[in-house]
């Protein structure tokens, strides 16, 4: 009799233990969690950059001031990609989370462009403030891509946890937690795409 | 009935530890990740042997005392990787800096490319900022290189980087940073409690068998986190099941199922021989680039 008690109670002791694991509830809570500070870098890195462009126009200004409709387009693009509102509900919306990242891709190809008219101004191009400027912006651009990797790398962790199973069943009935859009290969295109270069 | 049970109970241990091995796959590089063989990596073969020691003698006292991990790494070529990216993958993969404080930085030069990338872990973004990496880059390397003088440059840049992030960290304060790891207990309690389990399911009515199953599986488990981790684990499942079969069947049992566990395990943590080896910080892209 007490032998059969000991051996119930390790036994369902060890199963409720082992039901937690695998049923993923940590993990997936962890995830969620990991997520959302891989998001938060990236949109803090996208500020960082925006917060560099008042100061990169002014320069370009000084030494090309008749780029208007480049310098304007760099304008427009910044005053877009910032009007956008970033809550934690973007990750939740697809929709919202596409028209951050095109607008996004909109500022950083009208950077390209801004930074490529300065190979026709060699006073502007031997600038100190404009060279300083440029390393900063391509160290930034450069912590939003480390920032969007981790972000990418992150998301596809949660969502296998989202969709797998067991957790899957974790995720829709106790955690309420829902496939999180990602960075697309149609943008990281966007990104990549050099700028053009009018002569 | 029973049979059902049992099915079901190896099919929740196989989860829970399929569930402990997590496979990560990192992007294929056509370059690989050298070996961190010291603090002066030289692939290239460029620094004399004088310049290359008196540079580690120097990176290693700064490390001494303030912490601080400076790396040089000098490629033949970058094989077409950019090299932004390949510095923050060698960067990442050698974790330098200390864990918590993150103060690690890679002077990565490659000489086809001629691409100089000064890479700044997250600790030291607020002194070597982006801006002063680009500085040192352009007005202590590149010079330098230009002239022809790679060793001139390489020690000129790694003084100007030590005398930037001179001051950040004491390196009391960096060895006490809050780490996080509380994943090998974690290893442990699961390696204990699916042994014990396994052990009782697995073998039945011979407990001799339970107890070396029980053990076996918790060494396992717990393995993935440490060799000593695996062996307390072992050791332990293994007691647990030996009292609960003795409280089961009250009758006297040997002590001598408790022991079997010997270091059979070949793969373990790799604790490095003596070596220089990165402390676990962590990298977000900082840091500037240049060519000559």
């Amino acid at each position: 009799m007490s032998r059969r008690i000991t051996v119930f109670a390790t036994i369902a002791i060890a199963a409720l233990f082992i039901g937690l694991t695998g049923c993923g509830y940590n993990d997936l809570q962890g995830l969620d969690e990991d997520t959302k500070a891989a998001w938060s870098e990236v949109v803090n890195q996208y500020q960082r950059r925006a917060d560099l462009i008042p100061n990169l126009v002014a320069t370009v200004k000084g030494y090309a001031e008749h780029e208007k409709d480049t310098l304007e387009g760099v304008v427009q693009a910044r005053a877009q990609a910032t009007g956008i509102q970033v809550t934690p509900d973007t990750l939740k919306d697809p929709a919202a989370f596409e028209q951050f990242q095109k607008a996004q891709a909109g500022l950083t190809s009208s950077l390209g462009r801004l930074i490529a008219i300065a190979e026709n101004y060699p006073n502007l191009k031997a600038d100190q403030n404009f060279r300083d400027l440029q390393s900063q912006l391509e160290g930034t651009e450069n912590r939003i891509a480390v920032a969007r990797k981790r972000y990418i790398e992150k998301v596809a962790e949660y969502n296998k946890g989202v969709r797998y199973f067991p957790t899957n069943l974790t995720a829709k009935f106790l955690l309420h937690l829902e496939e999180r859009p990602n960075f697309t290969v149609a943008d990281e295109k966007a990104v990549a795409k050099p700028p053009e270069v009018k002569f | 009935m029973r049979g059902n049970l049992r099915q079901l109970f190896v099919y929740f241990i196989l989860v829970g530890a399929l569930s402990l091995v997590s496979v990560f796959i990192s992007p294929s590089f056509a370059l690989d990740v050298p070996a961190l063989t010291g603090r002066v990596v030289d692939l290239a073969q460029v620094l004399p042997a004088e310049v290359a020691a008196s540079l580690t003698n120097d990176l290693e006292a700064h490390e001494t005392k303030t912490g601080n991990q400076v790396v040089v790494l000098i490629l033949p070529s970058l094989e077409g990787e950019p090299i932004e990216s390949f510095s923050h993958l060698v960067s990442t993969t050698w974790k330098l800096g200390q864990k918590g404080t993150d103060n690690g930085v890679l002077l990565l030069i490659a000489l086809r490319e001629r691409k100089v990338r000064i890479e700044v872990g997250y600790g030291l973004e607020g002194t070597l900022t982006d801006l002063r990496s680009a500085h040192i880059i352009r007005q202590e390397i590149v010079p330098h290189f230009r002239a022809g003088d790679l060793p001139g440059g390489i020690a000129a840049g790694v003084q100007a980087i030590l005398g930037m992030i001179e001051g950040t960290y004491k390196a009391e304060e960096v060895r006490h940073a809050p780490g996080q790891e509380p994943t090998s207990f974690e290893y442990l309690i699961v390696g204990i409690v699916v042994g014990t389990l396994a052990g009782l399911v697995l073998s039945h009515g011979l407990p001799r068998s339970r107890v070396l199953i029980g053990g076996l599986l918790a060494f396992f488990i717990a393995q993935a986190a440490t060799v000593g981790l695996g062996l307390a684990a072992a050791g332990v499942t293994a007691f647990l099941l030996w009292l609960i079969l003795q409280a089961g069947r009250g009758q006297g049992g040997g002590w001598g199922e408790g022991i079997m566990m010997g270091p059979g395990g070949g793969f373990g943590d790799s604790f490095g021989g003596g070596g220089f080896s990165g402390g676990g910080g962590g990298f977000g892209g900082g840091g500037a680039s240049g060519d000559w």
